[in-house]
């Protein structure tokens, strides 16, 4: 099978064996991975809470979208590479857990969340912008990206349980 | 009493107690109460990083740093809360290893560290007009809080390893 025949590849790389005999790259990987949840999924709830209404109140939602959307970008793309680092230390044992593949479903459902808001809601923008009351359609897709993300986390922390020992 | 003694007798007590027995005695209580720590640690990181951020000039130019202050601050002080209580229940379930652990002795410093700073010369320099501070003082008092705030992370992550 494709997939079992990528996994096997990976782990027999010098990047994956590297990652695995170092004391420290799987410290400081983890640790960017961890740390980084405050840059991109701190700003990522502060974005729903300003779509349901709850901080920022007086900004405009689109003024919102763009102050954080940088550091949102910058911290998605730290937390995609250290998690594929991550991975490639260990591509076996990771595909291995249920958490893990329960964790990259869930990711294909939020990034369809963000696609499914930018091109509905989000373009529509301009007429709710200021609005006492966000419109339904913001507040779902702030709701669903919020419990999606919460069950990330935990499926991500579940993964390191769930490993088989080494 | 000799004050370490004192923290000593503290840690036993935590880990003899019911919460740190429960803790310790689950399957599954101490991933959860770890998942709610990570969230906390989300949110309060945000927060962190934005006020800083606006301190520092570099976002929402058009928001008084006051009223984003003061917009922001349950979610800070909320999941504060979270991250102590929850921090303390993992604590709890291995207390007198804690105890030992340099990592976690860090922490602790910079975790009184960030909160004395945060509750009062941080909190007067977000809460004054804009006018009132310059700016190169403002960038000084959002570095100093990334500064010891990024030390309670990084000694954080450092306590599984040492």
């Amino acid at each position: 099978m494709f997939l079992t025949n990528f996994l096997r590849w990976l782990d027999a790389t010098h990047f994956s064996q590297w990652m695995r005999g170092s004391i420290l790259a799987e410290p400081i990987v983890e640790s960017t991975h961890v740390l980084t949840l405050t840059l991109f999924l701190g700003f990522a709830v502060l974005l729903d809470l300003r779509l349901l209404g709850v901080v920022m109140r007086k900004r405009p939602v689109s003024e919102v979208l763009d102050q954080f959307n940088p550091y949102l970008m910058w911290g998605f793309a730290v937390m995609i590479v250290s998690g594929v680092l991550l991975f490639s230390g260990d591509p076996l044992s990771f595909y291995s857990t249920i958490f893990f593949k329960i964790k990259m479903i869930l990711l294909v459902f939020a990034g369809l969340n963000v696609l499914i808001f930018n091109a509905t809601i989000r373009k529509k923008v301009a007429e709710w912008d200021l609005a006492a009351k966000t419109p339904r359609a913001a507040k779902i897709a702030a709701v669903v990206s919020l419990l999606l993300w919460v069950a990330i986390v935990a499926a991500g922390r579940a993964i390191a349980y769930a490993l088989p020992p080494p | 009493m000799h004050p370490a003694k004192l923290l000593l007798v503290f840690c036993q007590w935590a880990l003899h107690s019911n919460f740190g027995h429960a803790v310790r005695d689950s399957v599954w209580l101490f991933p959860a109460v770890e998942i709610c720590h990570l969230l906390g640690l989300a949110v309060l990181g945000g927060t962190v990083l934005l006020l800083n951020l606006r301190l520092m000039n570099l976002r929402f130019p058009n928001e008084p740093v006051a009223e984003l202050a003061h917009d922001v601050q349950p979610l800070m002080v909320g999941s504060l809360a979270v991250m102590l209580i929850s921090g303390f229940f993992l604590f709890s379930s291995e207390a007198v290893k804690m105890y030992g652990n340099v990592a976690f002795r860090y922490k602790m410093i910079f975790l009184l560290l960030a909160i004395m700073y945060t509750f009062t010369i941080y909190r007067k320099v977000v809460m004054s007009g804009e006018g009132r501070v310059p700016l190169a003082w403002r960038v000084s008092a959002a570095l100093l809080s990334l500064v010891l705030w990024a030390g309670v992370g990084f000694a954080g992550r450092a306590i599984g390893y040492v």
